[in-house]
């Protein structure tokens, strides 16, 4: 008999969605990942000053906002021409690494640890009717006071951003060229000091936390896997006196690892509600428009696509293609990955601030072409993202974003294979389909971000969070 | 409340988030004041006003969840799920609650386009979720730019035809706009609600506590502006007025509170305030980032025509 599964919201995510699930025997057989949050914004830059992209697009998602200036800021001084210096690269890639720190501590601590430990209950915001709890209470409820003190570090990693950003989220720093303003010597030393901290939590908590979560919990290093293809566009990397102090833009495929090669991207949208004259197309060619009445499409979720096939990005694929971690891909995998990234991330800001020259200017007055194109890849928290510009007339004339979100939470391809986190579910046992605990916490681990990858919902056949269908 | 028509920048010190709060952990060892139920909806944005308000200190989360308000409700944090998560949302009907709501409430195609949730089988746009929550709580604080006038979300060509809160709500709506809004400004006026009442507001309905000032007229590089030196690019110390700053429009206190544990804004960061705290932000604050050779790139009357602004 099978039996539909549908959880909305998924919480503890940033932005909506939506998992719907057939279940055979305890097994699933069959998913959708839909985002339900539109708003549009690569209609809305259309015509705007190309400078302000850099603040605009920051004000796609509140969790990861610097990610988006990054992107921007690329595509930008691709487009203009323009070559930052070295000092410039260190200092934005400074507040860009605050960044993930701020994500990670808060998506480990706020979003995953309430999957697996039992927070206070006199809290409201802590009740749950879930009760696959397995930690023993005295590493239970150390695990969840650490929920309270990363607070203060993630706060402290913001903090740190804004030193040199100006505020977050949706900073002011980072710009063309590198950051605005200039790193005089207080400033590095008080994020140096901030840093020191964070770097003892990770290193005396939330890497600890992880392996108690994965010790007892162990069965998850089993589901949750998915494709196994991992890809990214490269970060903290390639700068011409340090080298890469993190990972080149790499792809792993069938057991390989190979250069990423940029002209691999595409969308594909036969199974979105989208309509083009080619149903796939490369991120400069096209935006498609909306047609919600198009067959066998299910979500607004397009299918971003490297030489045709799926692929996971994010902290996992990092650690992978950049040889730190290599035990294993699934659900646990990813969150042992992310941890274990967070600490890698502090030894990087270790070195660019180290390597910082106090004091530096690194701005010019900048000059928009009257016509020109530019394309931005960076590897961000959540994985690859790319920001893409046409300028005509100074202005932006189109502006393509495909985010870490579409390639891991996309749907089907034109060749009706699912997308990635689709995939990951497909297979899985849920022990207790009143209780179905395992969607969530596969789709979490993914730290899937649905404001940026702006979808729309169509209205279907609505049916109970749990409903049996046949 | 005191006169802040004397000097605004010492009333606001002495009427600090930090102060309010203390003055409210007074009143509850008291025992003259419990705590209050406290709603947050995540409506059509960024989530980033939930992300913001993690950053506060003093009062921090911690305290605002044990000590301030019993936090029934929120997308990002809550550690239910699905239908359960839903059940304590409309569990909160038949209570007294505050409602803090950021986001601004897509309307196109019967607000589909923005679904927070299934309810009993059937979706809860962002738009139900406003008129089923909004009537009945005693106060709805509106924060961020998208909550309390569109904000980016109804940007033009406002493809999700987002609206206001204030726009679908016929009741009086606390507004606290930036872009995230500060935590301080939300939990002073949370605190300014639980110890006093609704705050003293100004004709558009935010605290005067926090917007009173032009952030003009509490520049730090005001002299320069006086006395004309101007930046001609990002990263100058002088006054970036022609750098397109939108600090004379723009009325909040950034200059004397600052940002993130109080370490900087952005125009002690080297460039130009992009008017975030103001209504029509952005369309009508651009172009953000202007030097002379780019001045006038648009025309942004004809373009803020288009958007979903109110106010």
């Amino acid at each position: 008999m099978s039996k539909r599964i549908v959880i909305n919201p998924v919480t503890r995510i940033s932005g909506f969605m939506e998992i719907d699930a057939i279940i055979e025997n305890n097994i699933i057989i069959e998913t959708k990942t839909e985002g339900l949050l539109f708003r549009g914004f690569e209609k809305m830059l259309n015509g705007r000053n190309p400078f302000d992209a850099v603040y605009f697009t920051q004000r796609i998602c509140g969790i990861c906002s610097t990610a988006h200036s990054m992107a921007s800021t690329l595509a930008l001084e691709s487009a203009m021409g323009v070559v930052p210096s070295e000092q410039g690269r260190y200092l934005r890639d400074i507040l860009h690494g605050c960044e993930y720190l701020q994500n990670h501590i808060r998506h480990f601590y706020q979003y995953t640890i309430p999957d697996f430990v039992k927070l206070p209950e006199n809290y409201p915001l802590f009740t749950t009717d879930q009760h696959d709890f397995r930690i023993p209470k005295q590493k239970n409820d150390q695990i969840a006071e650490h929920y309270f003190e990363s607070l203060d570090i993630s706060r402290s990693a913001h903090e740190m951003l804004a030193v040199l950003g100006g505020k977050a989220p949706h900073n002011h720093g980072i710009f063309v060229g590198g950051i605005t303003t200039q790193a005089t010597t207080d400033k590095i030393i008080k994020i140096k000091s901030i840093l020191h901290t964070i770097r003892q939590f990770i290193i005396n908590k939330m890497i600890p936390d992880a392996y108690i979560i994965a010790h007892y919990y162990s069965d998850y290093y089993s589901i949750g896997r998915g494709y196994g293809n991992l890809l990214s566009y490269g970060c903290f990397d390639r700068y011409k006196e340090l080298g890469t102090l993190y990972v080149n833009p790499l792809v792993y495929l069938d057991g390989k690892i190979s250069t990423f090669d940029s002209e691999g991207i595409t969308e594909e949208i036969d199974y979105s509600w989208y309509k083009s004259q080619a149903d796939a197309y490369k991120p400069l060619e096209t935006i498609p428009d909306a047609d919600m009445n198009k067959k066998n499409a299910y979500s607004w979720v397009k299918a971003p696509r490297y030489f045709d096939k799926p692929f996971e990005v994010g902290p996992l694929a990092r650690q992978w293609l950049s040889g730190e971690y290599r035990k294993g891909i699934s659900t646990m995998d990813r969150t042992i990955a992310r941890v274990l990234e967070a600490k890698k991330i502090t030894e990087v800001l270790n070195t660019l601030l180290q390597s910082l020259i106090p004091g530096v200017t690194v701005q010019e007055e900048y000059r928009i072409p009257e016509t020109a194109v530019g394309t931005g890849l960076i590897d961000t928290t959540r994985g690859a993202l790319g920001h893409w510009i046409k300028i005509n007339n100074s202005v932006i004339s189109f502006y393509q974003v495909i985010t870490p979100t579409a390639w891991n939470l996309s749907t089907r391809g034109n060749n009706g294979l699912p997308g990635t986190s689709e995939q990951a579910l497909i297979g899985t046992t849920v022990k207790d389909v009143n209780n179905p605990v395992e969607l969530g916490r596969i789709i979490r681990s993914f730290d899937p971000c649905v404001s940026c990858a702006t979808h729309v919902y169509s209205q279907g056949d609505h049916v109970k969070s749990i409903q049996v269908v046949q | 409340m005191s006169d802040t028509r004397v000097c605004p920048e010492y009333a606001a010190r002495l009427e600090t988030a930090a102060e309010l709060v203390n003055k409210v952990r007074e009143e509850i060892r008291k025992g003259v004041l419990v705590k209050r139920n406290l709603v947050w909806l995540e409506l059509t944005g960024c989530s980033g006003n939930i992300i913001s308000l993690l950053d506060g200190s003093n009062p921090d989360f911690k305290y605002l969840i044990s000590q301030m308000a019993n936090f029934i409700y929120d997308n990002s944090l809550m550690a239910a799920e699905g239908e359960k998560a839903m059940e304590q949302l409309f569990s909160i009907r038949d209570k007294e609650y505050i409602l803090a709501v950021e986001g601004a409430v897509a309307t196109k195609n019967n607000g589909l386009y923005n679904i927070i949730g299934r309810w009993k089988g059937e979706p809860i746009t962002a738009l139900k979720a406003i008129e089923l929550f909004g009537k009945r709580a005693t106060h709805v604080i509106a924060l961020g730019a998208c909550a309390t006038h569109g904000g980016v979300s109804a940007a033009r060509p406002n493809p999700s035809e987002c609206v206001s809160v204030q726009s679908v709500l016929k009741r009086k709506v606390i507004k606290l706009p930036g872009c995230p809004c500060h935590p301080d400004w939300f939990l002073g006026t949370l605190a300014h609600i639980l110890l006093y009442g609704e705050p003293e507001l100004d004709s558009k309905d935010r605290p005067l506590l926090f917007y009173s000032t032009l952030i003009h007229d509490r520049c730090p590089r005001r002299s320069f502006f006086d006395q004309g030196i101007f930046a001609s690019k990002l990263g100058e110390s002088t006054c970036m007025f022609k750098l397109g700053c939108r600090g004379p429009v723009t009325r909040v206190d950034c200059p004397i509170r600052q940002w993130n544990q109080y370490v900087n804004w952005p125009i002690e960061d080297d460039t130009p305030c992009i008017g975030c705290a103001q209504f029509g932000f952005p369309d009508r604050m651009e172009p953000f980032i202007t030097y002379n050779t780019t001045r006038g790139v648009r025309n942004v009357k004809e373009d803020s025509n288009k958007s979903g602004y109110t106010n």
